[in-house]
Protein backbone atom coordinates (compact mmCIF):
# COMPACT_ATOMS: atom_id res chain seq x y z
CA UNK A 1 0.00 0.00 0.00
CA UNK A 2 1.28 3.45 -0.85
CA UNK A 3 1.33 5.98 2.00
CA UNK A 4 0.22 9.40 0.95
CA UNK A 5 2.27 12.22 2.53
CA UNK A 6 1.02 15.75 1.99
CA UNK A 7 3.26 18.71 2.86
CA UNK A 8 1.84 22.25 2.95
CA UNK A 9 4.39 25.01 2.32
CA UNK A 10 7.38 25.25 -0.02
CA UNK A 11 9.74 27.25 2.17
CA UNK A 12 12.66 26.00 4.25
CA UNK A 13 10.72 23.48 6.37
CA UNK A 14 8.49 22.07 3.62
CA UNK A 15 11.34 21.63 1.15
CA UNK A 16 13.72 20.00 3.65
CA UNK A 17 10.94 17.67 4.88
CA UNK A 18 10.01 16.58 1.35
CA UNK A 19 13.60 15.98 0.25
CA UNK A 20 14.58 14.12 3.41
CA UNK A 21 11.48 11.94 3.22
CA UNK A 22 12.21 11.15 -0.42
CA UNK A 23 15.68 9.95 0.54
CA UNK A 24 14.29 7.82 3.35
CA UNK A 25 11.37 6.12 1.61
CA UNK A 26 10.86 3.99 -1.50
CA UNK A 27 8.69 5.50 -4.20
CA UNK A 28 6.44 2.43 -4.22
CA UNK A 29 5.87 2.86 -0.44
CA UNK A 30 5.33 6.59 -0.17
CA UNK A 31 3.96 9.29 -2.41
CA UNK A 32 5.08 12.80 -1.46
CA UNK A 33 3.14 15.89 -2.55
CA UNK A 34 4.07 19.46 -1.67
CA UNK A 35 1.61 22.34 -2.12
CA UNK A 36 3.22 25.76 -1.99
CA UNK A 37 2.53 29.24 -3.27
CA UNK A 38 5.90 30.98 -3.22
CA UNK A 39 6.94 32.97 -6.29
CA UNK A 40 10.59 32.20 -5.57
CA UNK A 41 12.59 30.60 -2.80
CA UNK A 42 14.54 33.37 -1.10
CA UNK A 43 17.31 32.71 1.41
CA UNK A 44 16.13 35.18 4.06
CA UNK A 45 19.33 35.29 6.18
CA UNK A 46 20.95 37.28 3.35
CA UNK A 47 18.68 40.16 4.38
CA UNK A 48 21.50 41.28 6.70
CA UNK A 49 23.87 41.66 3.71
CA UNK A 50 21.76 42.71 0.69
CA UNK A 51 20.60 46.17 1.94
CA UNK A 52 24.22 47.11 2.64
CA UNK A 53 25.33 46.34 -0.90
CA UNK A 54 27.75 43.60 0.14
CA UNK A 55 25.89 40.72 -1.50
CA UNK A 56 24.04 40.40 -4.76
CA UNK A 57 20.47 39.20 -4.28
CA UNK A 58 20.69 36.89 -7.32
CA UNK A 59 22.71 34.37 -5.30
CA UNK A 60 19.95 34.24 -2.68
CA UNK A 61 17.00 33.35 -4.92
CA UNK A 62 16.03 30.11 -6.67
CA UNK A 63 13.01 28.75 -8.50
CA UNK A 64 11.32 26.44 -5.94
CA UNK A 65 10.44 23.94 -8.65
CA UNK A 66 14.09 22.94 -9.03
CA UNK A 67 14.72 22.50 -5.32
CA UNK A 68 12.75 19.27 -4.98
CA UNK A 69 14.42 15.91 -5.46
CA UNK A 70 13.24 13.51 -8.13
CA UNK A 71 10.02 11.71 -7.18
CA UNK A 72 8.31 14.59 -5.37
CA UNK A 73 5.05 15.93 -6.71
CA UNK A 74 5.27 19.75 -6.37
CA UNK A 75 2.03 21.68 -6.89
CA UNK A 76 1.97 25.47 -7.08
CA UNK A 77 -1.27 26.48 -5.44
CA UNK A 78 -2.57 28.16 -2.29
CA UNK A 79 -4.11 26.15 0.51
CA UNK A 80 -7.45 27.66 1.49
CA UNK A 81 -8.75 25.12 4.01
CA UNK A 82 -7.28 22.36 6.17
CA UNK A 83 -9.84 19.92 7.57
CA UNK A 84 -7.98 17.52 9.84
CA UNK A 85 -11.13 15.65 10.91
CA UNK A 86 -11.93 14.66 7.35
CA UNK A 87 -8.29 14.46 6.18
CA UNK A 88 -8.96 16.98 3.46
CA UNK A 89 -7.01 19.99 2.16
CA UNK A 90 -8.63 22.41 -0.29
CA UNK A 91 -6.82 24.84 -2.55
CA UNK A 92 -7.52 28.06 -4.38
CA UNK A 93 -7.72 26.30 -7.75
CA UNK A 94 -10.64 24.24 -6.43
CA UNK A 95 -8.76 20.99 -5.89
CA UNK A 96 -9.02 18.72 -2.85
CA UNK A 97 -6.28 16.53 -1.46
CA UNK A 98 -6.46 13.73 1.05
CA UNK A 99 -3.55 12.22 2.99
CA UNK A 100 -2.28 9.59 5.39
CA UNK A 101 0.25 12.02 6.88
CA UNK A 102 -0.10 15.78 6.83
CA UNK A 103 2.88 18.07 7.48
CA UNK A 104 2.03 21.75 7.89
CA UNK A 105 5.00 23.98 7.03
CA UNK A 106 3.33 27.22 6.04
CA UNK A 107 5.65 29.46 8.09
CA UNK A 108 4.42 32.84 9.20
CA UNK A 109 3.58 36.17 7.55
CA UNK A 110 4.47 39.80 8.08
CA UNK A 111 1.63 42.07 9.18
CA UNK A 112 3.01 45.65 9.05
CA UNK A 113 -0.58 46.90 8.70
CA UNK A 114 -1.07 46.13 12.40
CA UNK A 115 0.98 49.25 13.24
CA UNK A 116 -0.30 52.52 11.87
CA UNK A 117 2.24 54.31 9.64
CA UNK A 118 4.56 51.31 9.52
CA UNK A 119 4.54 51.10 5.71
CA UNK A 120 4.97 54.85 5.34
CA UNK A 121 7.75 55.35 7.86
CA UNK A 122 9.61 52.13 8.58
CA UNK A 123 12.06 50.21 6.42
CA UNK A 124 12.89 46.56 6.89
CA UNK A 125 15.09 43.71 5.68
CA UNK A 126 12.64 40.84 6.25
CA UNK A 127 11.76 40.22 2.59
CA UNK A 128 13.74 40.55 -0.61
CA UNK A 129 11.60 43.51 -1.73
CA UNK A 130 12.08 45.18 1.67
CA UNK A 131 15.84 44.61 1.54
CA UNK A 132 16.20 46.10 -1.95
CA UNK A 133 14.12 49.12 -1.01
CA UNK A 134 16.15 49.59 2.17
CA UNK A 135 19.36 49.43 0.13
CA UNK A 136 18.19 52.28 -2.05
CA UNK A 137 17.00 54.42 0.88
CA UNK A 138 20.19 53.83 2.86
CA UNK A 139 22.32 55.01 -0.05
CA UNK A 140 20.60 58.39 0.27
CA UNK A 141 21.15 58.57 4.05
CA UNK A 142 23.90 60.99 5.04
CA UNK A 143 23.71 61.10 8.82
CA UNK A 144 21.17 61.53 11.60
CA UNK A 145 19.50 59.26 14.10
CA UNK A 146 18.68 55.67 13.12
CA UNK A 147 16.31 53.68 15.32
CA UNK A 148 16.34 49.92 14.79
CA UNK A 149 14.72 46.91 16.46
CA UNK A 150 11.85 44.44 16.51
CA UNK A 151 8.34 45.84 16.74
CA UNK A 152 7.02 42.80 18.60
CA UNK A 153 7.84 39.22 19.63
CA UNK A 154 7.83 36.56 18.15
CA UNK A 155 9.66 37.28 14.91
CA UNK A 156 11.89 35.22 12.65
CA UNK A 157 15.52 34.75 13.63
CA UNK A 158 15.73 36.53 17.01
CA UNK A 159 19.36 37.71 16.49
CA UNK A 160 18.67 39.27 13.05
CA UNK A 161 17.94 42.84 14.28
CA UNK A 162 21.13 43.06 16.36
CA UNK A 163 23.09 41.46 13.51
CA UNK A 164 21.73 44.14 11.21
CA UNK A 165 22.67 46.85 13.71
CA UNK A 166 26.27 45.56 13.75
CA UNK A 167 26.39 45.35 9.96
CA UNK A 168 24.95 48.84 9.69
CA UNK A 169 27.57 50.24 12.08
CA UNK A 170 30.28 48.88 9.78
CA UNK A 171 28.51 50.16 6.64
CA UNK A 172 28.24 53.65 8.09
CA UNK A 173 31.92 53.64 9.05
CA UNK A 174 32.91 52.57 5.57
CA UNK A 175 30.84 55.37 4.12
CA UNK A 176 32.53 57.80 6.52
CA UNK A 177 29.26 58.91 8.14
CA UNK A 178 29.32 56.93 11.40
CA UNK A 179 30.39 60.02 13.37
CA UNK A 180 27.38 61.87 11.96
CA UNK A 181 25.02 59.03 12.90
CA UNK A 182 23.48 57.92 16.17
CA UNK A 183 22.48 54.25 16.19
CA UNK A 184 19.71 53.41 18.66
CA UNK A 185 18.52 49.86 19.32
CA UNK A 186 15.10 49.16 20.85
CA UNK A 187 14.08 45.83 22.40
CA UNK A 188 10.90 44.66 24.21
CA UNK A 189 12.60 42.87 27.14
CA UNK A 190 14.74 44.24 29.98
CA UNK A 191 17.90 43.32 28.05
CA UNK A 192 18.98 43.44 24.40
CA UNK A 193 18.26 39.79 23.61
CA UNK A 194 16.06 37.00 24.93
CA UNK A 195 18.81 34.77 26.36
CA UNK A 196 20.64 36.39 29.22
CA UNK A 197 24.23 35.30 28.52
CA UNK A 198 23.92 36.17 24.80
CA UNK A 199 22.37 39.47 25.77
CA UNK A 200 25.31 40.33 28.06
CA UNK A 201 27.72 39.57 25.25
CA UNK A 202 25.82 41.60 22.65
CA UNK A 203 25.39 44.47 25.11
CA UNK A 204 29.18 44.62 25.59
CA UNK A 205 29.66 44.79 21.83
CA UNK A 206 26.97 47.48 21.54
CA UNK A 207 28.91 49.52 24.12
CA UNK A 208 32.18 49.06 22.23
CA UNK A 209 30.57 50.14 18.96
CA UNK A 210 28.61 53.02 20.47
CA UNK A 211 25.22 51.52 19.68
CA UNK A 212 22.79 52.99 22.20
CA UNK A 213 20.09 50.62 23.48
CA UNK A 214 16.67 51.13 24.99
CA UNK A 215 15.26 48.05 26.69
CA UNK A 216 11.65 47.36 27.74
CA UNK A 217 10.59 49.20 24.63
CA UNK A 218 7.43 47.54 23.33
CA UNK A 219 6.58 49.52 20.24
CA UNK A 220 3.10 50.96 20.39
CA UNK A 221 2.90 53.66 17.75
CA UNK A 222 4.73 55.56 15.03
CA UNK A 223 4.03 59.28 14.70
CA UNK A 224 4.80 60.16 11.10
CA UNK A 225 4.57 63.93 11.68
CA UNK A 226 6.82 64.08 14.71
CA UNK A 227 9.04 61.25 13.40
CA UNK A 228 8.80 59.53 16.74
CA UNK A 229 8.27 55.94 17.88
CA UNK A 230 6.53 55.47 21.22
CA UNK A 231 6.53 52.49 23.51
CA UNK A 232 3.80 50.94 25.61
CA UNK A 233 6.01 51.79 28.60
CA UNK A 234 5.74 55.50 27.83
CA UNK A 235 9.11 56.20 26.18
CA UNK A 236 9.50 58.18 22.95
CA UNK A 237 12.39 58.00 20.51
CA UNK A 238 12.76 60.46 17.66
CA UNK A 239 14.24 59.12 14.43
CA UNK A 240 15.48 60.32 11.08
CA UNK A 241 15.60 56.81 9.69
CA UNK A 242 13.53 53.92 11.03
CA UNK A 243 14.33 50.22 10.55
CA UNK A 244 11.86 47.86 12.22
CA UNK A 245 11.14 44.17 12.05
CA UNK A 246 7.47 44.05 11.00
CA UNK A 247 5.04 42.30 13.35
CA UNK A 248 4.55 38.59 12.51
CA UNK A 249 1.56 36.25 12.60
CA UNK A 250 0.86 32.69 11.49
CA UNK A 251 -0.92 32.20 8.16
CA UNK A 252 -4.56 33.17 7.83
CA UNK A 253 -5.51 29.69 6.55
CA UNK A 254 -4.38 28.26 9.89
CA UNK A 255 -6.68 30.53 11.90
CA UNK A 256 -9.53 30.13 9.42
CA UNK A 257 -9.24 26.36 9.57
CA UNK A 258 -9.54 26.50 13.37
CA UNK A 259 -6.03 25.13 13.95
CA UNK A 260 -4.95 28.19 15.98
CA UNK A 261 -6.30 31.42 17.43
CA UNK A 262 -5.86 34.93 16.06
CA UNK A 263 -2.04 34.80 16.30
CA UNK A 264 -2.07 31.87 13.89
CA UNK A 265 0.65 29.73 15.51
CA UNK A 266 -0.24 26.06 15.95
CA UNK A 267 0.15 24.41 19.36
CA UNK A 268 2.04 21.14 18.94
CA UNK A 269 3.49 18.49 21.20
CA UNK A 270 6.98 19.79 21.95
CA UNK A 271 8.67 16.40 21.65
CA UNK A 272 6.63 14.80 18.83
CA UNK A 273 5.56 17.88 16.81
CA UNK A 274 2.06 16.49 16.26
CA UNK A 275 -1.04 18.64 16.46
CA UNK A 276 -3.58 17.93 19.23
CA UNK A 277 -4.66 14.30 19.43
CA UNK A 278 -3.87 13.64 15.78
CA UNK A 279 -0.99 11.24 15.32
CA UNK A 280 -0.82 11.88 11.56
CA UNK A 281 -0.83 15.71 11.55
CA UNK A 282 2.50 17.43 12.19
CA UNK A 283 3.77 20.99 12.14
CA UNK A 284 7.36 22.08 11.42
CA UNK A 285 9.16 25.41 11.10
CA UNK A 286 7.83 28.86 11.91
CA UNK A 287 4.19 27.71 11.91
CA UNK A 288 4.43 26.19 15.43
CA UNK A 289 3.92 28.05 18.69
CA UNK A 290 6.95 26.35 20.28
CA UNK A 291 9.03 28.56 22.57
CA UNK A 292 12.14 28.29 20.40
CA UNK A 293 13.71 30.44 17.69
CA UNK A 294 11.76 30.80 14.47
CA UNK A 295 14.71 29.83 12.32
CA UNK A 296 15.69 27.80 9.29
CA UNK A 297 18.01 25.88 11.61
CA UNK A 298 15.02 24.96 13.77
CA UNK A 299 13.13 23.78 10.67
CA UNK A 300 16.19 21.73 9.73
CA UNK A 301 16.50 19.96 13.11
CA UNK A 302 12.74 19.37 13.27
CA UNK A 303 12.71 17.90 9.76
CA UNK A 304 15.60 15.64 10.66
CA UNK A 305 13.56 14.26 13.54
CA UNK A 306 10.18 14.13 11.81
CA UNK A 307 11.27 12.66 8.47
CA UNK A 308 13.02 9.87 10.37
CA UNK A 309 9.94 9.20 12.43
CA UNK A 310 7.48 9.14 9.51
CA UNK A 311 9.81 7.04 7.36
CA UNK A 312 10.28 4.52 10.15
CA UNK A 313 6.53 4.28 10.74
CA UNK A 314 6.01 3.61 7.04
CA UNK A 315 8.58 0.85 7.12
CA UNK A 316 6.69 -0.68 10.03
CA UNK A 317 9.01 0.14 12.85
CA UNK A 318 8.36 2.86 15.38
CA UNK A 319 11.26 5.00 16.52
CA UNK A 320 11.18 6.20 20.10
CA UNK A 321 13.32 9.26 19.44
CA UNK A 322 12.08 12.62 20.73
CA UNK A 323 12.60 16.09 19.30
CA UNK A 324 14.68 18.00 21.85
CA UNK A 325 14.35 21.61 20.64
CA UNK A 326 17.87 21.78 19.18
CA UNK A 327 18.89 24.91 17.30
CA UNK A 328 22.27 26.05 15.97
CA UNK A 329 22.65 29.58 14.75
CA UNK A 330 25.54 31.70 13.57
CA UNK A 331 25.11 35.37 14.29
CA UNK A 332 27.13 38.24 12.86
CA UNK A 333 28.77 40.84 15.09
CA UNK A 334 30.08 43.17 12.39
CA UNK A 335 33.71 43.58 11.26
CA UNK A 336 33.51 40.24 9.44
CA UNK A 337 33.12 38.29 12.66
CA UNK A 338 30.37 36.08 14.00
CA UNK A 339 29.62 33.60 16.79
CA UNK A 340 27.66 30.37 16.76
CA UNK A 341 25.10 29.32 19.34
CA UNK A 342 23.98 25.76 20.02
CA UNK A 343 21.05 25.21 22.33
CA UNK A 344 17.92 23.15 22.94
CA UNK A 345 14.86 23.14 25.23
CA UNK A 346 17.04 22.21 28.18
CA UNK A 347 20.55 23.26 27.15
CA UNK A 348 21.25 27.02 27.18
CA UNK A 349 23.88 28.35 24.76
CA UNK A 350 27.39 28.00 26.09
CA UNK A 351 30.49 30.22 26.07
CA UNK A 352 30.55 32.79 23.31
CA UNK A 353 33.44 33.96 21.19
CA UNK A 354 33.58 35.67 17.84
CA UNK A 355 35.66 34.46 14.93
CA UNK A 356 36.31 35.09 11.26
CA UNK A 357 35.65 31.38 10.60
CA UNK A 358 32.11 31.74 11.92
CA UNK A 359 31.60 34.75 9.67
CA UNK A 360 32.75 32.72 6.70
CA UNK A 361 30.22 30.06 7.68
CA UNK A 362 27.49 32.67 7.62
CA UNK A 363 28.72 34.34 4.44
CA UNK A 364 28.63 31.05 2.52
CA UNK A 365 25.42 29.79 4.10
CA UNK A 366 23.24 30.46 1.04
CA UNK A 367 25.35 27.95 -0.92
CA UNK A 368 25.28 25.41 1.91
CA UNK A 369 21.54 25.95 2.21
CA UNK A 370 20.62 25.53 -1.46
CA UNK A 371 23.00 22.72 -2.26
CA UNK A 372 23.00 20.78 1.00
CA UNK A 373 20.52 21.60 3.75
CA UNK A 374 17.48 22.17 1.55
CA UNK A 375 18.30 19.12 -0.58
CA UNK A 376 18.03 16.91 2.47
CA UNK A 377 21.61 15.65 2.32
CA UNK A 378 22.70 17.36 5.55
CA UNK B 1 -4.94 37.93 48.93
CA UNK B 2 -7.44 40.58 49.92
CA UNK B 3 -10.85 40.75 48.29
CA UNK B 4 -10.05 43.76 46.04
CA UNK B 5 -6.93 42.03 44.69
CA UNK B 6 -8.83 39.16 43.12
CA UNK B 7 -7.50 38.95 39.58
CA UNK B 8 -9.68 40.26 36.80
CA UNK B 9 -7.62 38.21 34.38
CA UNK B 10 -5.46 35.14 34.82
CA UNK B 11 -2.70 34.47 32.30
CA UNK B 12 -1.57 30.88 32.54
CA UNK B 13 1.85 30.75 30.87
CA UNK B 14 3.07 27.64 32.67
CA UNK B 15 5.30 25.51 30.47
CA UNK B 16 6.25 28.44 28.28
CA UNK B 17 9.78 29.91 28.32
CA UNK B 18 11.15 33.43 28.13
CA UNK B 19 9.98 35.62 26.47
CA UNK B 20 6.62 33.81 26.22
CA UNK B 21 5.22 34.58 29.71
CA UNK B 22 6.09 38.29 29.60
CA UNK B 23 4.65 38.64 26.09
CA UNK B 24 1.44 36.92 27.30
CA UNK B 25 1.26 39.36 30.21
CA UNK B 26 1.72 42.35 27.89
CA UNK B 27 -0.99 41.02 25.58
CA UNK B 28 -3.42 40.69 28.51
CA UNK B 29 -2.40 44.16 29.72
CA UNK B 30 -3.21 45.73 26.36
CA UNK B 31 -6.77 44.47 26.47
CA UNK B 32 -7.27 45.22 30.21
CA UNK B 33 -8.92 48.28 31.76
CA UNK B 34 -7.42 50.64 34.34
CA UNK B 35 -7.55 49.10 37.85
CA UNK B 36 -7.80 45.56 36.47
CA UNK B 37 -5.69 43.06 38.38
CA UNK B 38 -3.77 40.61 36.20
CA UNK B 39 -2.28 37.43 37.52
CA UNK B 40 0.48 35.65 35.60
CA UNK B 41 1.31 31.96 36.27
CA UNK B 42 4.74 30.91 35.13
CA UNK B 43 7.21 28.07 35.57
CA UNK B 44 10.06 29.97 33.89
CA UNK B 45 12.25 31.37 36.68
CA UNK B 46 13.64 34.26 34.60
CA UNK B 47 10.14 35.68 34.17
CA UNK B 48 10.03 36.76 37.84
CA UNK B 49 12.71 39.38 37.22
CA UNK B 50 11.58 40.26 33.70
CA UNK B 51 7.93 40.74 34.55
CA UNK B 52 8.72 42.81 37.66
CA UNK B 53 11.04 45.04 35.60
CA UNK B 54 8.39 45.52 32.95
CA UNK B 55 5.61 46.29 35.46
CA UNK B 56 7.79 48.93 37.13
CA UNK B 57 9.02 50.50 33.89
CA UNK B 58 5.52 50.68 32.46
CA UNK B 59 4.41 52.58 35.58
CA UNK B 60 1.96 49.96 36.79
CA UNK B 61 1.77 48.38 40.23
CA UNK B 62 3.40 45.12 41.19
CA UNK B 63 1.16 43.63 43.85
CA UNK B 64 3.38 40.67 44.54
CA UNK B 65 5.25 37.55 43.49
CA UNK B 66 3.96 34.38 45.16
CA UNK B 67 5.44 30.90 45.22
CA UNK B 68 2.80 28.33 44.38
CA UNK B 69 3.12 24.58 44.06
CA UNK B 70 5.35 23.94 41.06
CA UNK B 71 4.98 27.44 39.67
CA UNK B 72 4.78 31.03 40.80
CA UNK B 73 2.28 33.79 40.41
CA UNK B 74 3.00 37.43 39.62
CA UNK B 75 0.15 39.79 40.35
CA UNK B 76 -0.04 43.31 38.93
CA UNK B 77 -2.55 46.12 38.80
CA UNK B 78 -3.03 48.20 35.68
CA UNK B 79 -2.86 51.73 37.03
CA UNK B 80 -2.59 53.62 33.73
C1 LIG C 1 16.20 38.71 7.88
C2 LIG C 1 16.13 37.28 8.26
C3 LIG C 1 17.28 36.62 8.67
C4 LIG C 1 17.22 35.29 9.03
N1 LIG C 1 18.37 34.67 9.43
C5 LIG C 1 18.34 33.37 9.77
C6 LIG C 1 19.54 32.70 10.14
O1 LIG C 1 20.62 33.27 10.15
N2 LIG C 1 19.46 31.40 10.49
C7 LIG C 1 18.29 30.71 10.49
O2 LIG C 1 18.28 29.53 10.81
N3 LIG C 1 17.12 31.31 10.15
C8 LIG C 1 17.13 32.62 9.78
N4 LIG C 1 15.97 33.25 9.41
C9 LIG C 1 14.67 32.56 9.58
C10 LIG C 1 14.32 31.57 8.50
O3 LIG C 1 14.41 32.15 7.23
C11 LIG C 1 12.90 31.08 8.73
O4 LIG C 1 12.75 30.69 10.08
C12 LIG C 1 12.57 29.91 7.84
O5 LIG C 1 12.43 30.36 6.52
C13 LIG C 1 11.30 29.20 8.30
O6 LIG C 1 10.95 28.19 7.42
P1 LIG C 1 9.42 27.80 7.18
O7 LIG C 1 9.45 26.80 6.11
O8 LIG C 1 8.78 27.49 8.46
O9 LIG C 1 8.76 29.14 6.65
P2 LIG C 1 9.00 29.83 5.23
O10 LIG C 1 10.40 29.59 4.78
O11 LIG C 1 8.52 31.21 5.36
O12 LIG C 1 8.07 29.01 4.24
C14 LIG C 1 6.68 28.97 4.34
C15 LIG C 1 6.17 28.60 2.96
O13 LIG C 1 4.78 28.33 2.99
C16 LIG C 1 4.17 28.89 1.86
N5 LIG C 1 2.77 29.14 2.20
C17 LIG C 1 2.28 29.94 3.17
N6 LIG C 1 0.94 29.92 3.18
C18 LIG C 1 0.57 29.07 2.19
C19 LIG C 1 -0.69 28.66 1.70
N7 LIG C 1 -1.82 29.10 2.21
N8 LIG C 1 -0.71 27.80 0.64
C20 LIG C 1 0.45 27.34 0.08
N9 LIG C 1 1.66 27.71 0.53
C21 LIG C 1 1.73 28.56 1.57
C22 LIG C 1 4.96 30.17 1.59
O14 LIG C 1 4.86 30.55 0.24
C23 LIG C 1 6.36 29.73 1.95
O15 LIG C 1 7.05 29.20 0.83
C24 LIG C 1 15.99 34.58 9.00
C25 LIG C 1 14.82 35.23 8.58
C26 LIG C 1 14.89 36.57 8.20
C27 LIG C 1 13.64 37.24 7.72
Amino acid sequence: MVTNILILGDGAAGTIMANKLRFLTHREDAEITVIGNSKYHYFKPDGIHIPLGIKNYRDSVKNPKFLFNYGINYVRDSVTRIDVDNRNVSTQSGKNYTYDYLVIATGDRLVPEEIENFDREAHHFYTLEGSLELKEKLSGFNGGKIVIGPSSIPYQCPPAPYEFAFQLDRYLRRRGIRDKTELHYIFPLNRVFTMENVSNYVQKLFDEKDIIYHTLFNLESIDAQKKTVSSLEGEDQKYDFLILVPPHKGQQVITESGLAGDQGYIAVDRHHLNYGDYDNVFVVGDATDLPISKAGATAHFQSEYLSGRIASEISGFVAEELYDGSVACTTVTGDEKAFTLYFSYTRPPRALFQSKADYLLKWTSADTYFSGMLRGVM
Amino acid sequence: MEEQEKPTKVVDARGSFCPGPLMELIKAYKSAKTNDVISLYSTDTGTKKDAAAWINKSGNQLIGVFDREGYYEIVMKKTK
